[in-house]
């Protein structure tokens, strides 16, 4: 008997064909019965997401069971032409250790992401209600939950924001305790500062002000942000309440100086204040970070932390891959015993 | 098992404590079960530390508050029994890493140190001192806390400064935090500081006369954090002004009163 698992990734297929083989979650037990029929598995389960699908699989006759798999991929989704030149392949030890390293990040098109474990756990749960799972792959997906979590606690993979707009989030979580209470204000509605309010607004932050010169634009932000929207000469006058500043307008010259904020934060009772210039030509001029209870950041800033974050979660993939291949080893071994 | 022994076992566990949160510094691990046993080892260092100062008082007869020895040993006790209490209610995370290190500190000056020498006529306190004295030493535990929460705040806002903050930010809670809890600090100790002052006065009148210089070197502190508490009052120092104030204000104490204490001898 071998595990066995066909699929493809971000790596191997793009999105025209990923998208094409997804699984509907509310399909995936119905799914994973009907693959068990079609191909020669005693046990199976489906793993679909936006960036993956896989089947996994216990087969006594691995060959013929690969070719089963690969029809019913072909079958189910009635696809006209083959897609067997997007798909990869694993057997016995490989399987393991790529289901390992799949719930680990390590897989991810965002290195150490940890959403796939939820997913891949969702995953399990449709196909052993289906009654479609066994021991063997109880076993392997229950021992490569314990191993993403042991790898998320011992090593730094998920450590680290790597995209703009959460690193911006991590950084305002180490200014104030509770983004709950925070206001952020946007001054500008760029493509970036609507990102980055809405990982502030996802993380919990109160409330959001948005202001910009296009009106309707700013209204329609703030609606999707569940703000409000203010008048773009109003922002100063606002300002006595904001914690949190996405600027990113497209001003000729600094919105925001020392001169205009040292009155403002005042206002303010020198409460911390995060700043977050986005605008090219930058919003904030440089020296307003000097002053106490500021923190200001700008675009060139969070783009290097977060390729700094990515650095150190690539350092930790071989950490995670030693790890990795003592659990395998030792399941390989009940494996062997179990099912040889 | 004399006062001594528990001591040094106390040191040991406080010891352990520091050494395994610098590992958890270094490896940017912030939760789990590492935090877990970091917290068990320095409740166990506390029970040793109380044991110690129980079997001190109890085999004297009096407060061990009699020598720089015993008020080293007391300063530290109450600084730990701060952290446990703020620590646990807020939920801030290493602030065990930097209260460890000084605990440690002080706990191994008193110990290696030749301060633990009896008073030339040792003699039994009154009630009214006793009292004085042990809420003026908590207090002080209470501030040397702040002065731990305020180290902290700095390194924090070093790192959210720098435009390139490391590992070290992750692990620490956020500036605004630690700016409530250093100021919160400040206030309990001030608060006791006063009472002990109120207490001193009292006993100073009733009981027994003080050296002018000690009254004059009390006031001086007193002051000294009436301003600190005052300015933080007024939103004129919060943040960095306030973690140098406390920083600077407990170091001026310790130092002054050591100084005092050996120039005393």
């Amino acid at each position: 008997m071998k595990l066995i698992v066909l699929g493809l990734n971000h790596r191997s297929a793009p999105v025209e064909v990923r998208e094409r083989l997804a699984f509907p979650k509310a399909e995936l037990g119905e799914a994973t019965c009907r693959l068990l029929g079609a191909a020669p598995l005693s046990e199976a389960a489906i793993i679909s997401t936006c960036n993956r699908v896989e089947l996994y699989g216990l087969a006594a006759e691995p060959d013929k069971a690969s070719a089963g798999m690969r029809r019913y991929l072909h079958d189910y989704h009635q696809l006209a032409d083959s897609v067997d030149p997007y798909l990869y392949e694993f057997r016995g030890n490989d399987c393991i250790t790529h289901l390992f390293e799949v719930v680990s990040g390590l897989d991810s098109m965002v290195l150490g992401e940890t959403e796939i474990l939820g997913q891949v756990k969702e995953a399990y749960a449709a196909a052993q209600q289906a009654g479609a799972t066994g021991p063997a792959l109880n076993r392997l997906f229950q021992k490569s939950f314990a191993a993403a979590k042991h790898i998320r606690t011992h090593t730094g993979i998920t450590q680290g924001a790597t995209s703009v707009a959460n690193v911006a989030v991590e950084l305002a979580e180490h200014i104030f305790r509770d983004l709950r209470a925070s206001t952020v204000m946007v001054i500008g509605t760029g493509a970036m500062s609507e990102a980055t309010a809405k990982a502030l607004r996802s993380r919990g932050a109160g409330t959001i002000l948005v202001c910009g010169r296009d009106r309707e634009r700013a209204a329609e932000l703030a609606r999707q942000l569940g703000g409000q929207p203010i008048h773009y000469d109003d922002w100063p006058v606002e300002f006595a309440r904001v914690d949190i500043v996405i600027s990113a307008t497209t001003a000729p010259h600094p919105i925001l100086t020392p001169e205009k904020l040292e009155p403002l934060m005042r206002a303010r009772h020198h409460r911390p204040l995060f700043l977050i210039d986005i605008g090219v030509p930058r919003d904030i001029e440089p020296s307003c970070g000097v002053m106490e209870n500021v923190f200001l950041y700008n675009m060139d800033n969070l783009q290097q932390i977060a390729q700094e974050n990515l650095a150190a979660r690539e350092r930790e993939i071989a950490v995670c891959r030693g790890m990795i291949a003592e659990r395998v080893a030792t399941l390989a071994r009940w494996f062997e015993q179990h099912f040889p | 098992m004399s006062d001594r022994c528990c001591l040094w076992v106390a040191v040991i566990l406080y010891a352990a404590a520091s050494a395994l949160t610098a590992r958890r510094l270094q490896r940017g691990l912030a939760a789990g079960t590492l935090h877990h046993i970091n917290v068990a080892l320095m409740v166990a260092g506390f029970l040793m530390h109380t044991l110690a100062m129980l079997w001190r008082g109890t085999h004297l007869g009096r407060c061990p508050l009699t020598n720089l020895f015993e008020v080293q040993i007391f300063l530290a006790w109450s600084a730990v029994f701060f952290y446990l209490l703020i620590g646990s209610s807020y939920r801030v995370s290493f602030l065990g890493a930097f209260t460890a290190p000084l605990v440690l500190v002080m706990l191994l000056t008193a110990l290696l140190a030749p301060v633990d020498v009896a008073a030339p006529t040792p003699k039994k306190h009154s009630a009214w001192v006793e009292t004085h004295a042990a809420i003026g030493i908590l207090a002080c535990g209470a501030l040397a806390l702040a002065c731990v929460v305020g180290v902290m705040y700095l390194v924090q806002e070093r790192q959210l400064k720098s435009g390139r903050p490391g590992r070290l930010m992750r692990v620490l809670p956020a500036v605004d935090q630690l700016d409530v809890i250093g100021f919160r600090l400040l206030l309990v100790g001030f608060a006791l500081l006063t009472v002990g002052m109120i207490g001193g006065a009292i006993s100073q009148r009733l009981v027994e006369p003080w050296p002018w210089s000690k009254t004059a070197w009390a006031a001086l502190v007193w002051c000294l954090y009436g301003v600190l508490v005052a300015g933080r009052l007024s939103d004129r120092w919060r943040g960095r002004k306030a973690a140098c104030g406390a920083i600077a204000v407990f170091l001026f104490t310790l130092v002054s009163f050591w100084g005092a204490c050996w120039l005393a001898r």
